[in-house]
């Protein structure tokens, strides 16, 4: 077992302080934490803030999340914690093309009542998948027209990504 | 190798006119900060002056080293800047640099003053350069409460920050407002004398970002009404920068140099869009102040110079770090100082990433517990060289 997974494992743990010092040690590894990319995502909703700010710093750092990584995280797209969905989104659209299969939960994020964060991410990541992701272009044609226009602009250059 | 950027950086003769009047009449001006806070720490006074973003003037919050007078009808409490602890005077031996990876260009120095400095207290022995004023940048891997319980951390980040003149400090991220006065007290428990402005917490998601500037007050003033947050057009920049003009003390006052800084930390999964409207924000500091030529962007741009975007098309644009590493691991080039080298040419030349293993002796594990980012900074002279030349 790599050492990520032995932290990814940690962070589940009862123990605060181990899920701390897990989230503290990926932090320090930048990419090599990718395989802790999944457990990661659900610690930003640990109920102790600094495994939450570890764990961001960790998947500020990370990269893209592993292939066997991708299932896991799609279930975390409509976490009720917005900062959860938000690095699930965020890690899928780092996946590029690789996330393809995550176009209906993303498009889903469009026309569902979640985060602004989370929507103006689940845009940029449809436009970080590209073409595979034509199954969204309805929702994205419709949040092109949004009132923000940070989730406008996002929504209109992931068409453009997309392409007809 | 000699860094990039040093081209056009010789120093020109000091002016032997009188700055204009605006610029030599800074005043400690006890307004509302509409975004931001300032504090002056030592060791046993930890509390943060927070100005309220709706207060006219707000003299109960100012920081206690700011003596208050009031001044009607404006409201506004006014002082002006203490002109006795020269910080800088005639040009002396240069004390050693902080360690570089990359090797010191010639050292271009510093004119001599307009008239003989009076004698002054001698300022603390920090090991700094007086032919010199040091700028660095510093991303502090979330800098909160758990770092600061770090007995061996503090000690290496308050040994990095006493090297420098101005620290710009990404990455504060804490729900308590003490982290900052308590690390500029620790800062300050050799008796130095540093204090630190702060912007205000930034960020799209419930995890929130602060900046701030640390700055050594005896060789360096602020000007309080100048520390705000950039406006964000468009949306575009997650953590808009924190700008606020600071000036190297200096006799007479107008001689020193005075530049903005403005402080940034890009979201590393939209660099290229948050680079090109950095480069927009360059261009509109320069307007801020018509008195002001020099704008120094600094930060974790999370790019290097080969994805500086719009950046590298401003006229006469270059940036201190080139051709090395800047994160802990040497393995990428994240952080750096980015000026227009025709307008601030008290550049010196000198530059440098201050490598936290090989400084502290720290094995990789133990540095990345101080961060994962190296510090870098420059050197510029600390006399005003040129004003809205070619401008």
């Amino acid at each position: 077992m790599s050492d990520a997974n032995a932290l990814a494992a940690q962070l589940s743990s009862t123990d605060g302080g181990a899920r701390r010092a897990a989230a503290e040690r990926l932090a320090q590894m930048a990419e090599a934490a990718a395989p802790a990319a999944a457990q990661l995502v659900r610690a930003c909703g640990d109920a102790d803030e600094q495994v939450r700010e570890q764990a961001v710093a960790a998947l500020e750092d990370l990269g893209p999340p592993t292939t066997e990584a991708i299932g896991q995280i799609i279930q975390l797209v409509a976490h009720a914690d917005p900062l959860v969905a938000y690095w699930a989104t965020t890690l899928l659209g780092r996946a590029g093309e690789d996330a393809a299969s995550a176009t209906p939960a993303l498009a889903g994020c469009l026309t569902s009542p979640a985060d602004l964060s989370v929507k103006q991410r689940a845009a940029w990541a449809l436009g970080k998948i590209g073409p595979a992701a034509a199954a969204a272009r309805d929702a994205l044609g419709r949040a092109a027209s949004d009132a923000d226009p940070r989730l406008a602009r996002l929504a209109t250059e992931a068409l453009a990504a997309i392409g007809a | 190798m000699r860094p990039r950027g040093t081209e056009g950086a010789t120093p020109v003769p000091h002016p032997r006119t009188p700055l204009p009047r605006r610029v030599a009449t800074w005043r400690w001006i006890a307004v509302a900060l509409p975004l931001g806070v300032i504090g002056a720490a030592r060791a046993g006074d930890l509390v943060p002056i927070r100005i309220p973003a709706n207060a006219a003037a707000s003299v109960a919050d100012m920081p206690p080293l700011v003596p208050i007078v009031r001044t009607p009808p404006a409201a506004v409490a006014i002082r002006s800047l203490p002109v006795a602890p020269v910080a800088v005077q005639r040009p002396v031996p240069a004390l050693p640099l902080p360690p570089m990876l990359a090797p010191a260009a010639p050292v271009a120095a510093a004119p001599p003053p307009p008239v003989p400095a009076p004698a002054a207290p001698p300022p603390p022995p920090s090991g700094k350069p007086t032919d010199a004023v040091l700028i660095a940048s510093f991303n502090i891997q979330v800098f909160g409460e758990a770092k600061l319980a770090k007995p061996q951390v503090v000690d290496v980040l308050t040994r990095v920050v006493r090297r420098f003149d101005v620290v710009a400090v990404q990455e504060v991220r804490a729900k308590s407002d003490s982290v900052v006065p308590n690390f500029v007290a620790a800062i300050n428990a050799d008796g130095s004398r540093y204090q630190y402005v702060i912007g205000p917490r930034l960020g799209r998601t419930s995890s929130k970002e602060q900046y701030t500037f640390i700055y050594d007050s005896t060789r360096i003033e602020v000007d309080p009404s100048s520390v705000a947050t950039l406006p964000n057009p468009g949306d575009k920049l997650h953590r808009p920068p924190l700008r606020a003009r600071f000036r190297v003390r200096a006799n007479p006052p107008e001689a020193g140099f005075s530049f903005w800084l403005v402080d940034i930390h890009t979201d590393p999964d939209e660099v290229p869009q948050e680079v090109d409207a950095l480069a927009d924000a360059f261009v509109s500091m320069r307007s801020v102040s018509p008195e002001e030529d020099d704008v120094v962007l600094l930060g974790d741009l999370n790019a290097g110079p080969p994805q500086f975007g719009r950046i590298k098309q401003i006229p006469g644009i270059g940036w201190a770090v080139s051709g090395t590493t800047t994160n802990t691991r040497r393995t990428k080039t994240y952080d750096n100082l980015i000026f227009d080298r025709t307008a601030t040419t008290e550049y010196t030349g000198r530059w440098g990433v201050l490598d936290l293993q090989a400084t502290f002796g720290l094995p990789l594990d133990k540095a990345l517990e101080v961060s994962d980012h190296n510090p870098v900074w420059a050197a510029f002279s600390p006399w005003e060289t040129r004003r809205i030349a070619g401008r």
